[in-house]
């Protein structure tokens, strides 16, 4: 039995009042009792009723945080090494207990459950067991509190699902589209100022739909606002999540976008800052990190050949546009998707180098994977081609892909012509509903057999390549917004029907589809890869502010709750060793993210 | 009533009938006792008189002319006519008082406009800051025996800060009060001339009177503390100090210098309180500064904080709560609820629980892009009200970029294409930055107008984006003259900070916005639904050019001063750059009526009703900040007899 000391009390008491002196800080009982050691702390979360809330999320986070060196414009100098900041999460269990390790370092600690109102403590704590008692929220904090795929799920746009789809394959690409920033109330005229701003940013909403889609958005968020008991719940998180631990490293700041990134077999993290063409090489050991400035041709202006859509943003500094990463299975050198440029950017982990291979053609270079061959494949997103650099010869060969229609051919045929002219003075596009001369080969994939796999977002199908043969084949794909995709061990793909919601597995021997729902509603996965040791699939969630596992065998779903709201995940990648996950926060743009800073996330089974 | 089109013109529609129905309209049949119309700021009036049907006849019923113009002559340019007159009641005198830039207070009979008395409080005009007076208040002076000198009172602050009482119908000072009738207020020693100053009336209630200051606020790092100050009515005494800064160090200001409220029946003041010293840099000033920006709530009787309600944190934009708190009472789905609205710069209309703060719509927290600025730490969210949606959309893109010939419409666009520009709160950085809404506005200290018990408030809002950065030095001038609102740009040195910092208008090499127009206009929000029910321009461009136009252009103006709602179903207001007044049918904002002054309107209205005539008077005397020249008018208008 332990005695309560009144010194723990007595603090206690004290940080009760000032919790309760704070606006969004509610009531914590705290119950000092005797200290005892300062090795580990047992945090036990319960609603005032005494029950345990299990799971509670326990994320912890250092107040003294590492100076990082910023003097290159803001961002650390190339070659230099910083520390990260790094903040750990785990969950309660049954008991609605978790242990807090380290109880010395100065951190503050964030307990979140859903229902209920974060709640915050300030390590040390000198005392040996802490009940955090969390208290509900109100009904209009709570439904406030709700992610936004709930929300999305119930705006049915006047019954009309495909205008909806050509709103989500076009409008939820960068950010969630029912977040409290798109939920306030707008004028329609507002909302289309927004949908014209968008598009001068890249995205690709017909005009036409623009003052319908406003409309509805208008007339649908109202009614859910004044209707809130609409809109269901969030998916319950799983009482398992105790079994997992997550960690966080912040890197960047809220002007970076964090997109792509790599898990190397020399146990470093590759991220890419796309806005800011750099790399940053994380060590996931130490949270030291060292970034590396992606070098660009002389004369090369931001925004590389695609020209600068961000000209108000007030930093900018990409050249070469970092996108995706993949990495020789042969001597480790890493691979780079520079999407504003005619390139591919290698890179060499050991020596730090920089080579730019410069293509003779093909816009927009995309999605990266290497072979068994040594061979680099990526799409080309912008003139519907694929590429494949031989390392041997230092050559490119580009597979283009069927066009559509003879438009679709003629716009596709004129776009050296149009990026001859000058990014300021090139037409802008026209976008219909089909993205007609944007079929979009997009994510990309080796099957175990050495064939490639292309899914093409805007025209719904899939391109396979036989390296053998030098063949291009078509398979058309029966759902819409084929995003990325991969192949698991068996040679099966699978791939994400983004304005579907759907996970969808492709059997090459039989030909056949299966689809299967998400478990959270209105989803809208960008992205997932395949743990082919493991046969599990991970799926990004985007607008859930959750990361999703699919047992292959067991069809079963695990649902990860992300450590901040307005998480958007656009790759995953797995460690083989043990089967930890990472994911980089990539909304954009980050500072409309919790916290406002990119972070890169791994998730691994618990070591205690 | 057939309810075919869409609801929310029925609801609109619904609400107006209610609320002008003379048997539904909340309120009493009260003239203009109060500088907003009433404690509550509401800018409404119950008189119908003038109407609808009729105010295309109403015409000059009077004019009066201060004597300022003949007095000091050239020194009026250096003038805000901003006052609103108050209609005293009979038991008082029952003349129209007003006070004139210099703090002279003038009492006129209502139906003549012939003057009664004045008073001049002789003011030190020593100093560069413009001077303007907003009005005074009258408070019954219930431990004066009854017809005693005093019994009835006026009280006005002074831009020399001094609170005057004086009595209201000979207008001779109140001996008992503070010394000889003035109390020297927070800021008057020690401080540059000019520095702390005043502009709006005090507010009185329970015996209390309330009083605010005007504080230079962007030219120092640490400027005076903003602190109101609370006296007793009967005789002056200090009854309590409020900062706002609450122990900030390294700071000044977060003043109350726009109008406040009072609500008598649950003992409570709400102060506007504004930003914190300097105005755009904040790194010596870390944290939300939490009673900044705010709407803050006080025992009257006490100065005891009972909430704040804070609307920009860690400002770095001068978004100064900028207009008087409106009270009413919030009756959505059958439960009234005490209500406040609060009207920002930022172009929001935030809907509170008076007793309480807490927001009777959903706020949600909206990130925002943080500061490039070495130590500025920026807050990472704004809050921002679910509904009514925003007043002004406050983005502005290259593509959006306006103007009159292919020409300056190019300059516009490559001017916005190399401004940084996230949209509403980018922090103002060492390259050139967009700034929309600007420091004008949004809405600004004219406030609004709610219309009966309909849920209806009629605001005047600026539309004009403004740009600005922070430069790396330390000395630097403050051009005569230069304000963004005349289409200047304006040069100040943040002494104290590394920084200088320049804001001025968007203009293109034709001085016109670079923004589409109306670059003013009129909106009427529905606070009960969270819409907009309709927006209109207010003002005509056709002076603002070299020349003047023969025909107006109906594009909007900036615009200061507000607008009055009355139960005719007509919303009165100046405010804009064309010297003209309006009347606006409020059911669906058509000019019905309007009449040229002499000089720009820049203040705020008022109705009264007197011996069986109803009045409508303005004060028409220009605004320096405006530099369109300036006068001594004050106009009443009235149906012919």
């Amino acid at each position: 039995m332990t005695i309560p000391s009144p010194h723990g009390i007595i603090e206690t008491l004290a940080l009760v009042d000032t919790i309760m002196r704070t606006r969004y800080s509610f009531v914590l009982l705290l119950l000092g009792l005797l200290a005892v050691g300062t090795e580990a702390v047992t945090l036990r979360v319960t609603n005032p009723e005494g029950q345990p809330i299990n799971p509670a999320m326990v994320t912890r986070t250092p107040l003294v945080v590492p100076e990082v060196d910023t003097s290159d414009n803001g961002y650390p100098p190339h070659g230099v090494s910083n520390q990260a900041a790094v903040a750990t999460t785990a969950f309660t269990d049954a008991g609605g207990s978790v242990t807090i390790d380290d109880t010395a370092t100065a951190s503050s600690i964030r307990i979140r459950a859903q229902g209920y109102v974060d709640a915050h403590i300030q390590v040390p704590l000198d005392q040996q067991d802490i009940a955090v008692v969390l208290q509900p929220m109100t009904p209009a904090q709570k439904v406030a509190s709700y992610p936004s795929n709930v929300w999305l799920s119930q705006l049915h746009f006047g019954g009309d699902a495909e205008l909806k789809k050509t709103f989500q394959l076009n409008c939820a690409f960068c950010h969630q589209q029912a977040s409290p920033f798109m939920r306030n109330e707008r004028t329609v005229d507002q909302w289309v100022s927004v949908m014209e701003r968008m598009n001068s940013y890249g995205a690709r909403l017909p005009e036409p739909d623009h003052k319908p889609i406003a409309e509805l958005l208008q007339r649908e968020l109202r009614e859910l606002r004044e209707h809130p008991g609409q809109v269901p719940e969030p998916r319950p998180w799983d009482a398992q999540l105790a079994q997992v631990e997550y960690t966080e490293w912040p890197l960047g700041d809220g002007f970076s976008q964090m997109h792509d990134f790599l898990l190397h077999p020399n146990g470093y993290v590759y991220v890419g800052d796309n806005l800011f063409d750099r790399i940053y090489e994380v060590d996931p050991e130490t949270g030291a990190y060292t970034v590396y400035k992606v070098p660009h041709h002389e004369g090369a202006r931001v925004g590389g050949i695609l020209g600068n859509r961000f000209t108000v943003f007030p930093k900018m500094d990409n050249y070469m546009g970092v996108h995706s990463f993949a990495y020789s299975k042969k001597d480790g050198a890493i691979f780079i998707t520079p999407s504003m440029q005619q390139a591919l950017l290698e890179f060499d982990p050991v020596t730090k180098a920089f080579t730019i291979h410069d293509m003779p053609r093909g816009y927009y270079p995309h999605t990266i994977r290497t072979d068994d061959q040594d061979r680099v494949w990526f799409t080309l997103a912008l003139s519907n081609q694929v590429a494949m650099f031989d390392r041997g010869t230092r050559a490119f060969t580009v597979y283009d892909l069927p066009a559509r229609s003879i438009r679709e051919w003629l716009i596709l045929k004129a776009l050296p012509l149009l990026f001859w002219l000058d990014p300021e003075t090139r037409p802008q596009p026209s976008p219909d509903r089909d993205g007609t001369g944007l079929p979009m080969p997009y994510g990309i994939d080796v099957a175990p057999d050495g064939r490639v796999w292309v899914a093409r977002l805007y025209a719904n199908d899939l391109a396979v390549i036989d390296p053998k043969t030098d063949t291009v084949s078509m398979v058309d794909f029966p759902y819409e917004g084929p995003r990325r995709l991969r192949a698991d061990a068996d040679g099966n793909l699978w791939i994400v029907a983004f304005q579907d919601s759907l996970l969808v597995k492709y059997n090459p021997n039989s030909a056949t589809y299966t689809d299967y729902p998400l478990p959270v509603v209105n989803e809208i996965p960008y992205a997932l890869n395949v743990d082919r040791e493991r046969g599990m699939v991970w799926v990004n969630g985007n607008q859930s502010d959750t990361l999703l596992s699919f047992e292959i065998e067991s069809r079963q779903w695990q649902v990860y709750p992300m450590p901040r709201q307005r998480f958007f995940t656009r790759d995953v990648e797995i460690s083989e060793a043990d089967g930890a996950v990472y994911t980089s926060n990539s909304h954009f743009p980050t500072w409309q993210s919790e916290g406002g800073t990119p972070t890169l996330l791994r998730i691994t089974p618990r070591r205690d | 009533m057939r309810c075919s089109l869409a609801l929310q013109r029925c609801r609109l529609a619904l609400a107006l009938v209610l609320a002008l129905h003379p048997a539904m309209a909340a309120g009493q049949d009260q003239d203009w006792g109060f500088y907003g119309g009433d404690a509550g700021g509401r800018h409404y009036s119950t008189q119908a008189q003038i109407n609808r049907q009729n105010v295309a006849d109403l015409d000059v019923a009077w004019v009066f002319r201060s004597g300022d113009a003949a007095r000091f002559g050239a020194e009026l340019a250096n003038t805000s006519a901003q006052s609103t007159p108050i209609l005293l009641p009979e038991a008082a005198g029952a003349s129209l008082v007003y006070c004139t830039p210099y703090n002279r207070v003038i009492a006129l009979d209502p139906g003549t406009g012939k003057q009664r008395w004045d008073f001049d409080p002789g003011i030190d005009r020593d100093g560069e800051r413009p001077f303007r007076c907003r009005g005074v208040s009258y408070a019954e002076e219930p431990s004066a025996p009854a017809a005693s000198h005093c019994r009835h009172r006026l009280y006005m602050a002074t831009h020399d800060r001094r609170l005057w009482a004086i009595d209201a119908r000979d207008g001779r000072p109140c001996a008992g009060f503070g010394d000889q009738g003035r109390i020297a207020l927070h800021g008057s020693v020690d401080t540059p001339a000019g520095e702390v100053s005043n502009s709006s009336a005090p507010v009185i209630a329970n015996g209390v009177i309330v009083v605010g200051s005007s504080i230079i606020d962007f030219a120092r790092a640490t400027t005076p503390r903003g602190t109101v100050q609370a006296f007793a009515s009967r005789d002056g005494r200090l009854l309590w100090q409020f900062d706002p800064l609450q122990g900030q160090a390294h700071s000044g200001s977060a003043n109350v210098w726009a109008p406040m409220s009072a609500d008598a029946k649950h003992g409570l003041v709400f102060l506007p309180t504004s930003a914190p010293s300097p105005d755009y840099y904040g790194v010596d000033r870390p944290g939300a500064n939490p009673s900044a920006n705010s709407v803050v709530a006080l025992e009257l009787a006490t100065g005891k904080l009972r909430w704040q309600f804070q609307h920009v944190r860690h400002d770095l934009w001068d978004y100064d709560t900028p207009a008087q708190p409106i009270l009413f009472d919030w009756t959505r789905d059958g439960t009234p609820v005490p209500a406040l609205a609060q009207l920002t710069k930022q172009g929001f209309v935030f809907v509170l629980n008076r007793l309480t703060g807490e927001s009777l719509w959903e706020i949600t927290e909206q990130p925002v892009p943080p500061s490039q600025i070495p130590g500025e730490i920026t807050a990472p969210t704004q809050p921002k009200p679910i509904a009514p949606p925003p007043l002004l959309d406050g983005f502005l893109m290259p593509a959006d970029a306006w103007g009159l010939t292919p020409l300056d419409r190019a300059d516009c666009r490559r001017q916005l294409s190399n401004l940084h520009n996230l949209g509403l709160f980018t922090p103002i950085s060492e390259t050139l930055t967009l700034m929309y809404p600007g420091s004008l506005g949004g809405a600004n200290w004219g406030g609004g107008a709610l219309l009966g018990d309909s849920g209806i408030l009629l605001v005047n809002v600026n539309n004009i984006a403004f740009t600005g950065k922070l430069i790396r030095e330390t000395a630097s001038a403050i051009p005569q003259g230069s304000h963004p609102a005349a289409g200047q740009r304006m040069r100040v040195s943040m002494q104290g900070t590394p920084y200088a910092v320049e804001i001025g208008s968007l203009q293109s090499f034709l001085g016109l916005p670079c923004n589409p127009p109306p670059w003013g206009k009129l909106v009427a929000v529905d606070l009960y639904g969270g819409t907009i029910a309709w927006e209109t321009a207010l003002g005509s461009v056709h002076e603002m050019g070299p020349v003047t136009a023969p025909f107006q252009i109906e594009w909007g103006t900036p615009n200061l001063g507000g607008g009055i709602a009355t139960a005719g179903g007509l919303f009165f207001i100046g405010a804009t750059m064309d010297r003209q007044i309006r009347a606006f049918d409020v059911n669906t904002g058509n000019t019905l009526w309007q009449h040229t002054l002499p000089n720009d309107a820049t203040a705020t209205p008022m109705t009264y009703r007197y011996q069986g005539r109803q009045y409508v008077v303005i004060n028409a005397g220009g605004h320096t900040m405006f530099n369109r020249g300036q006068g001594d008018y004050l106009y009443a208008f009235a149906l012919p007899e």
